[in-house]
This record gives structure tokens, sequence and C-alpha cells, in this order.
């Protein structure tokens, strides 16, 4: 009696899955429940143009008129192009401490649940960093919407053109999914003294960065280069944490388990 | 061999100081419906975990078909463990559970699951976190018995499910795996209501098999001797004795293996025979073991 025997036993009872098959089962998983990354997401941002729209007519009022360059410029700062942000991190939260439990009581392994998630991640952060970078272009071909509205051509999308804004919106997107489940990983692993751990150590490291710059002087210096990175070059810099998040999050679950 | 569903050699499992499994060895046979029986805390669901690669053993070695089951896809694809006090993601309804199960489970029958939302009233359309603990019990049940794996665990399966949602969840059970054989593992308190049900037995207590045995010849494996306590005490001597009580000259003993010719020999002496259901044989068991201290003293000041 070998491993095989068995192996050929349960095959007749169970047709085994290939691997991307099983990964993207877990993909269908996150997604069988659509409000969650599709529905709210674009209801959020359907309210924040709503709200915009009012708050396009406050700034026309302010600046004397709507359309002007400054009307324009003024409504640069608002940050309703981002609202689904905040409520996307929870859901990357979620994604973990949720999805994780349910996945392993459908016998998924840790892995293949972990590179669903992040292939779902991909997947939404280039779905979204599409639809928000064609809304930015389409807002500035119509004038703002032809009531000179703008809320796409925000922060930083709209200045260096469509496929600066494409990227920088994945990057974005892809990091705030990340953070999100990293943090609902190191709990998952290490519970409460993880998360004493993670919390303290980041607010050490900023503060201690901080020090350095400023006991050195080096806040010009700072400047300079984050000037000469541009957009993109900025954006691009933020893949490393994302990637961070995203490889350090998979080493952490390969040993996690589930609260009982 | 090839019969093995689980084997099990050594398993130990502890939480800091705390020895949640404690050096357990035991084999599981395929298609057979195993109960899991033991007092709250006794490891039950720890255990399931350690089987269903929830959780990491501290040492021992754990086979199921065959091989580890911890991060191996092969072997979880074919088991099924909702357990007692399974997450749902909050926005979740038990339509979303039961459109997303087929994808994991190879052998699922939607149309035996629809029948079992149907026994159970299961509301699809509710939000899970406004379910009742029963409604939420069935969830779990429904997943457990539509997705026909060849290792089903079933943790504590009935918790909120009234007796009418019990018994049909019995009923379904012994259908379902009379026309699909498998493994079950079966962790109930309920012992004589699923008495009928089970063909072998693993009794748990403080992380120790404290009984491995056919349910059959457990169940015929002890019997009480009650009469007069002389006579009583002269028959039992020197017998594997479970349990005794007694009021004034009256004494009722619970002892293990009776033969035929014991048994003439019992009824000859005067005293009364009666059989011992499988709970009182494991209440008896269990508490037996509570009323020893000086075996577990330190496993209960541990956990005290």
């Amino acid at each position: 009696m070998t491993a095989t025997d068995f192996v050929t036993d349960t095959a007749t009872s169970v047709h085994p899955r290939s691997a991307p098959e099983r990964i993207w089962n877990v993909v269908r998983l996150h997604l069988v429940d659509r409000r969650t990354y599709i529905g709210i997401p674009w209801l959020i941002v359907g309210m924040a143009f709503v709200v915009t729209i009012f708050v396009a007519q406050i700034v026309g009022f302010t600046t004397g008129g709507l359309g002007t360059p400054d009307a324009i410029e003024g409504q640069r700062y608002s940050w309703a192009v981002l609202s689904p942000q905040w409520y996307l991190v929870i859901v990357g939260v979620q994604a973990i401490s949720f999805g994780f439990p349910l996945a392993l009581g459908f016998g998924v392994t840790r892995r293949d649940f972990y590179l669903g998630t992040a292939l779902l991640f991909v997947l939404i952060s280039a779905a979204n960093a599409l639809a928000f970078a064609v809304l930015t272009q389409i807002e500035q071909l119509t004038n703002g919407w032809w009531i000179d509205t703008y809320m796409f051509n925000a922060l930083w999308l709209g200045l260096d053109g469509f496929w600066v804004d494409l990227f920088s919106f994945f990057v974005m997107q892809l990091l705030v999914f990340f953070i999100g489940a990293s943090i609902a990983t190191i709990y998952m692993r290490w519970r409460m003294p993880g998360m004493l751990v993670f919390w303290s150590s980041l607010a050490l490291a900023v503060v201690g960065t901080v020090t350095i710059i400023t006991f050195t002087n080096s806040w010009p210096d700072v400047g300079l280069w984050y000037g000469a990175q541009g957009i993109a070059g900025i954006f691009a810099w933020l893949l490393l944490p994302a990637a961070i998040a995203g490889f350090g999050g998979f080493l952490a679950l390969r040993r996690a388990t589930p609260k009982s | 061999m090839t019969d093995t569903a689980v084997r099990v050699t050594g398993l130990t499992k502890k939480f800091g100081a705390f020895t949640a499994i404690d050096d357990m060895s035991f084999t599981v046979e395929r298609n057979k419906i195993y109960g899991l029986l033991g007092r709250n805390g006794a490891g039950k669901t720890t255990l399931m975990q350690l089987l269903s690669g929830q959780q990491f053993a501290t040492s021992g070695s754990l086979e199921v078909f065959g091989a580890s089951p911890v991060e191996n896809a092969r072997v979880l694809q074919s088991l099924c463990f909702i357990k007692e006090s399974q997450k749902y993601p909050d926005s979740f309804r038990p339509e979303h559970v039961l459109a997303s199960a087929p994808w994991f489970f190879a052998n699922w029958d939607a149309a035996l699951a629809d029948r079992l939302v149907d026994d159970f009233r299961l509301p699809l359309m509710r939000p899970i976190k406004k379910l009742s603990r029963g409604q939420l019990s069935a969830i779990g049940v429904i997943v457990g018995l539509a997705s026909r794996a060849p290792l089903t665990f079933f943790d504590e399966p009935y918790l909120g499910l009234d007796a009418v949602a019990r018994q049909i969840f019995y009923d379904r059970l012994l259908e379902d795996y009379v026309e699909h054989p498998r493994t079950i593992i079966l962790s109930t308190h309920l012992i004589d209501e699923v008495s009928n049900l089970l063909e072998h037995v693993l009794v748990i207590d403080e992380g120790r098999i404290l009984m491995d045995q056919d349910a059959e010849l457990l169940r015929g494996s002890a019997s009480t001797v009650v009469g007069k306590k002389t006579d009583v005490d002269a028959f039992v001597a020197g017998r594997d004795i479970i349990s005794r009580d007694g009021i004034g000259g009256l004494a009722s003993v619970t002892v293990a293996g009776l033969s035929e010719a014991e048994r003439a020999a019992a009824r000859a002496a005067g005293l009364e025979l009666s059989p011992v259901s499988l709970q009182q044989l494991i209440v008896q068991r269990t508490t037996s073991i509570t009323q020893e201290p000086e075996i577990k003293t330190d496993a209960w000041s541990a956990r005290a």
C-alpha cells in the first residue's frame, strides 16, 4: 500500500481541481456578493458626484462663475474622487478576516486562498483604474459634464494624461487593498500581540524617519527628490510598499489559523 | 490500509501551557459514521481543526487519505468542515453560501441542498447576521450534507435546532449516507439522539482518547447489576467496575463485559441486570475519571 493507492482512490470520489481552477474559485467566492467590490463602491462614487455638483456651484459662486480657470483649479482640491477608498480599505480587511475562515471551511488551502485574493485585488484595481482614467478623460472632453463640474480631474488625476492616471490609480488601489489585507493578516496570524507590535513599530519607524531627516537638515533635499519624481515616479515608488504588504501577507497567512 | 481515512499517531496540540490534544492515537475507517463524543472543552473542535488542516499540530503525525492535510489541496478538496462557530462575510446571505459552495465541493448535490433548504425553512435572502442560532446551524448542516465530501465533519451541528429539525438532520444524513457512503465524523453532546446513527464511537476527555470502540459492541459492553449490596459486591468483585451507586442496603453497579454465562450466574444469584444506554455509559466513563483525582490532578489544576 503506497501513497499512490490513496491518490487514485480519492480521485474516484472527488475529481481534483487544478490549481488555476481552485485559485479562480477563490476570486469567485469574493465576488459572489457583487455589492462588496462593485455595487457599494460605485454607489459611493455616485453619491460623491451629486455632492460634487453642489460643491461646484458653491465654488463657482465664490470665485465669480463656474468654468473660469480659478474655479477649475479650486475643484482640484476635492477628495471626492477617492471617496470609495475609505470603504475599500475595510473591504481589504474583511477579505481576510471573513474570507479566510470561510475559505478554510470550504477546504481551500491557505496558498490558494491568498493567491486568489491577490488576483482579485489586481483585477479589481485594474478595472477601477481603467474606469477612473476613462472618466477623467470624458470629464475633460465634456468640459465637466457640460455643467463645469470636475470630480475626476482632481488631486493628481488629469494632469499627466491618460496613461499616468491609469498607472497611478492602479497602484493606489492595489496599495489600499493590500494595506487592509495585510493588517487583517497580521491579526489573523498573531492576534492582539501582533497588532501591538505592528502599530508601535510603524509609529516608531515614522517618527524615527522624521527625526533623522530633521536632524540632518535634509528636508530641502527630500523636497527636491519628491519634486523630481513626478506623478508617475511617486506612484512607481508606492509599488514598493504594495509589494511588501502583498508578499509579507502571503508569508504571514501560510501559518495563520482562523479563530475557533 | 486503503480502508483508512484518518490515521493519527501521538498527536499533541498545545496552546501555550494548555495541552488541548495530548498524545492521541487512533484511526478512522472509510465509509463509516463516527461519533466524536466528549465534554465541553475536551478537545473535539481542536481535533477536527487539526484533521482539516486548520490548526497546526505541536507534535505527532496526522494522515488524512494518506497524507498530511496541512496545505494539501488534494486532501482538503475531499473534506468538508463547517464549524459550529463558522464565520461568514458580514454582508452574506444564505444564498451566497449555497451559490459558492458547489465551486469547492466536486460532489455537490444542488437538488439535495434545495430540498434541505425547504426542510429547514432557511430564509435564503435574509442577511446571515440576522439569522437565529438554529438557522445558522442549518446552513452548516446543509453544506455538510449536500457537499457529499468523502470526509465530512459535523461539529455540534444541532445547536439551536429544534427537535423536528434535528430529526430531519438525522434522517437525511442516514438516507444520503446509505446512497452515497462516505466517512462522517459527528461531534455531539446529544449522545442518545444519535446513538443509532453511530457505527463507531470515539470518546475524548481532556485531550485524550478515552474510548475507541465499535458502537454496537459498546452498547452491549456494560450492564448494570442491581440487588442487595452484599450480593452485588460478591458478584462484581474483581470485575471492571465502571460506576457504583447505592441507597441503604441496595447497590447498583455498572460493570463491563459480561458473558452469557455470567449473566445467567447473576440472575441465579437474585440480581437484576439492565442494559446501559450509550449516553449513560459515556457519562459514567467520563465522570469516573474526575472521581479519581490522583490520576489527573495536573490536568485539572491547569484547566482551573
